[in-house]
């Protein structure tokens, strides 16, 4: 009985060293499923079925099991499949653009609209009113205008 | 300055637009497409994955090969068909070794598995990475396996888009090999 007892301890140590042995958080497969392309379909990760994706997981799966943070995992697919590998561009040369181009499109959209609703809003208040505006015609006013001087 | 503020605006959205025609112009001329028989191949160098001769540089180009007819067949570990292919590929290379290079060119893989399916056949020769893909686009290729054969001179005489054991494409490629050898 206590032979059995040993057995079992022995056995969760030995399967709970690696997982103790990490000196940080494990990283988690479905986080870098997102970070990470597949290749031949050009799809991130969790959005795929192809097999070069299927493979990238596995990968992903034995270096989170060795430890490996998770920006160590994509430098090393980094440097097998280059840059494209990453489902975020760089943060430095050409892909710059591609995170700061949406940024410049927002801001330039809203001075857009901004100064639209500034030139909208002037423009009505600028405007004198006209007949048109009480949707009555010449005529009609006139005639309104003059039993108004007569109440008075 | 009204007008002028118009007029900025009316310049500053066209050019938004020649823009994004410019980059769809781009785009487009930029597609790679499967190299014409009869063009020379598109020059590369690739790491070596495996060789059956030491590589000095650990790199090859195609530009130092040139001189031998070269089979260049374009595979993955996870490709399906590329298993059926690699026994017969590997018994064209025996029998012409002395007359034809064959290379392969492993795309888009770990090289961990491609190790693993090198062995698992029984591949002899040369073999090189083209992990991100770069190369095998220059080829057009998007779908593995697929093989060019090129002359002494480096021109393209043939382009198999499939594994070359395909009843399609297999008494060509024999045919093919003979001629080049």
């Amino acid at each position: 009985m206590i032979a059995r007892l040993l057995v079992v301890v022995l056995a969760a140590l030995v399967l709970a060293g690696p997982a103790a042995a990490c000196a940080h958080p494990r990283t988690a497969l479905s986080f870098l499923e997102g970070q990470v392309m597949c290749p031949t379909c050009h799809t991130t990760l969790d959005m795929s079925e192809a097999p070069a994706a299927r493979r990238i997981e596995a990968y992903i799966s034995r270096k989170i099991a060795a430890c490996w943070t998770a920006p160590r995992i994509e430098a090393a697919l980094v440097g097998i499949y280059g840059q494209a590998i990453l489902a975020e561009p760089s943060h430095s040369g050409f892909d710059l653009l591609a995170w700061w181009l949406p940024i410049a499109g927002v801001l330039g959209g809203g001075l857009v609209l901004a100064f639209g609703v500034w030139r909208w809003s002037r423009g009505r208040d600028d405007e004198p009113p006209s007949a048109a505006a009480s949707g009555l015609d010449d005529e009609t006013e006139r005639k309104i205008d003059e039993l108004l001087a007569q109440m008075d | 300055m009204t007008g002028r503020l118009r007029l900025v605006a009316q310049v500053a959205a066209l050019a938004c637009v020649a823009g994004l025609l410019a980059l769809l112009v781009w785009k487009l001329a930029h597609q790679q497409h499967a190299p014409p028989v009869g063009s020379p191949a598109p020059t590369f160098t690739l790491p070596v994955l495996e060789s059956p001769s030491p590589v000095a540089a650990g790199s090859v180009s195609l530009s130092a090969l040139r001189g031998h007819p070269l089979v260049l067949n374009f595979w993955a570990s996870w490709c399906v068909p590329c298993k059926s292919e690699a026994p017969a590929l590997e018994k064209d290379y025996v029998r012409y070794r002395d007359r034809v290079g064959f290379i392969g060119i492993d795309y888009h893989d770990l090289p961990s598995d491609a190790h693993t399916f090198i062995d698992a056949h029984g591949l002899t020769f040369l073999m090189l990475a083209d992990g991100s893909g770069d190369v095998t686009g220059s080829y057009g290729i998007s779908q593995v396996p697929e093989t060019y054969v090129l002359n002494r001179e480096g021109k393209i005489v043939a382009h198999f888009a499939g594994p070359v054991t395909d009843p399609a494409f297999a008494a060509k490629f024999a045919a093919v090999l003979r001629r080049v050898a």
